[in-house]
């Protein structure tokens, strides 16, 4: 710790030096205004106490100078003075001032305040260093971001393109998508269906998706069983993943007729939006991808019907956790209704925008928390 | 201190009660109070009456802590509100955990 002592009395520079040594600090005195600027430069205390009554120039003036070379470090400067009429240290803060001790002073009085001023310093060094350090986490997460943001757009562009038969909306949270929605239309027409939902955010998320994004383009080729589909899902991110995280997801398949053959873990129930406005669930009733080992995975399938005109809409649970500005969640009831409402249009490219409206308004400005995967799916059988 | 470890000795059973907002924040912690014990309990309790929201990390943080204790030990889920309870149903944590 430095000190900077300017006063134009030398009892005074002796006696700051003096004690201001014994608490372990170097000090360094000047008289002069010139003089105070130059050891400021060259000396960089942490800390300046100063007389206001200069020889030289106006000591007030020097406080100005001395915050201004500080720039953005914190310098505390004690101002002193004889004459402790209220204007004068008024003007000491005025004129940039931390802190004003009258003369005379005891050794006490000195001894706390500088010890208060240098505990502050002390502070405001390890705020610093901190701050330095959440910076560069927060670019290198940033960065990781962009890289698993940028994986999972590659991954989505292999998915089928919207239609009147397929609809998907992806929001991303503030920083990045873990959920994932990939579709694609057999070769014997059966439409095959994955909506994921890995736990938390980033890098770790995108990593699961690469391999589930290979395996599910395979089984599209290959036709693979769906009951095998999910257990290949569930062996490869066992394997993958840390323990700490899994995928909840819907596997879907959709014959050309609207049959529909199903494996739901870890999700919210997904809807069917009947053409008379009435609403059936497909519900998920197994735990999450990649936590089960192979022998105790339960790949049993459930069945379901879309008929034509019927909408199939898989949300995340981002949808439903959704909150308005005053905090309040969606929940499933207004989901309902919203959707209801919303697949009456039967353009689903326009009924899935109205969705996503609604969704915006909702939220209004408050920060989106989740990720949001909303997929709409209807019959392509006439 | 949002996570609190009370041992109970004579009876062989630890409860981890947990306040507030349940996510990944907690990771560290977490994980430190199940694995800092000084031996094992033969019954586990987590605390979740004063959990107000819980997300999918805490999901895998259980998992975690179902993984590095012996599988034969329970571990009691207890006190969750309505919503969480169904989050840990819908995820069917009732087939690793006694969910009360």
């Amino acid at each position: 710790m430095k000190l900077l002592c300017v006063d134009s009395e030398l009892v005074y520079r002796d006696i700051i030096s003096l004690y201001a040594e014994k608490e372990g600090i170097k000090v360094r005195c000047e008289s002069s205004f010139d003089a105070a600027v130059r050891a400021f430069e060259e000396f960089i205390p942490d800390i300046v106490m100063l007389d206001v009554l200069l020889e030289d120039k106006d000591g007030f003036e020097l406080v100005k100078v001395l915050k201004q070379a500080s720039g953005s470090r914190f310098i505390p400067i004690i101002c002193l003075a004889s004459d402790t009429a209220d204007a004068v240290m008024d003007k000491c803060f005025q004129y940039g001032a931390d802190d004003f001790i009258p003369k005379p002073f005891s050794e006490v009085l000195l001894n706390i305040r500088l010890k208060t001023h240098m505990r502050h310093i002390a502070l405001i060094k390890e705020m610093y260093r901190k701050n330095k350090a959440l910076t560069y986490y927060q670019t290198m997460i940033e960065r990781e971001h962009e890289m698993a943001h940028h994986v999972l757009d590659h991954i989505q562009t292999r998915s089928e393109k919207n239609s009147q038969h397929v609809a998907i909306t992806r929001l991303s949270a503030a920083s990045f998508n873990g959920d994932l929605a990939l579709v694609k239309t057999r070769s014997d027409g059966a439409r095959l269906v994955f909506v994921g939902d890995f736990t938390g955010h980033g890098l770790p998320a995108s990593i699961g998706a690469l391999p589930v994004m290979q395996v599910f383009f395979d089984a599209v080729d290959e036709l693979v069983e769906m009951g095998e589909l999910a257990e290949r899902i569930n062996r490869i991110l066992l394997s993958i993943l840390p323990d700490y995280m899994f995928c909840a997801g819907y596997l879907i398949l959709m014959s050309k007729d609207g049959h529909l053959l199903y494996w739901g873990g870890g999700m919210p129930n997904a809807l069917i939006r009947r053409s008379d406005a009435s609403i059936d669930y497909l519900q998920s009733s197994h735990m999450p991808l990649g936590i089960l080992p192979a022998n105790e995975f339960e790949a049993d399938l459930h069945s379901h019907y879309l008929n034509p005109g019927d909408t199939l809409i898989i949300v995340s649970d981002g949808v439903l956790e959704l909150k308005n500005p005053q905090g309040d969640m969606l929940g499933d009831d207004k989901v309902e209704r919203l959707i209801t409402e919303a697949y009456a249009n039967k353009d689903l490219i326009l009924a899935q925008q109205k969705t996503e409206r609604v969704l915006a308004e909702y939220r209004g400005d408050a920060a989106q928390l989740d990720d949001i995967t909303l997929v709409a799916l209807r019959s392509s059988f006439l | 201190m949002s996570i609190t470890v009370t041992a109970n000795d004579s009876e062989h059973y630890v409860v981890i009660s947990i306040m507030g907002s349940f996510d990944f924040s907690l990771f560290n912690d977490f994980r430190a109070a199940y694995s800092d014990l000084p031996h094992a309990y033969s019954r586990y309790v987590i605390d979740m009456s004063m959990v107000e929201y819980l997300d999918s990390a805490a999901l895998g943080m259980l998992l975690s802590m179902r993984n590095a204790i012996d599988a034969t030990l329970p571990i009691e889920l207890k006190g969750a509100n309505d919503f969480i309870k169904n989050i840990l149903m819908i995820s069917r944590f009732d087939k690793r955990f006694d969910i009360q």
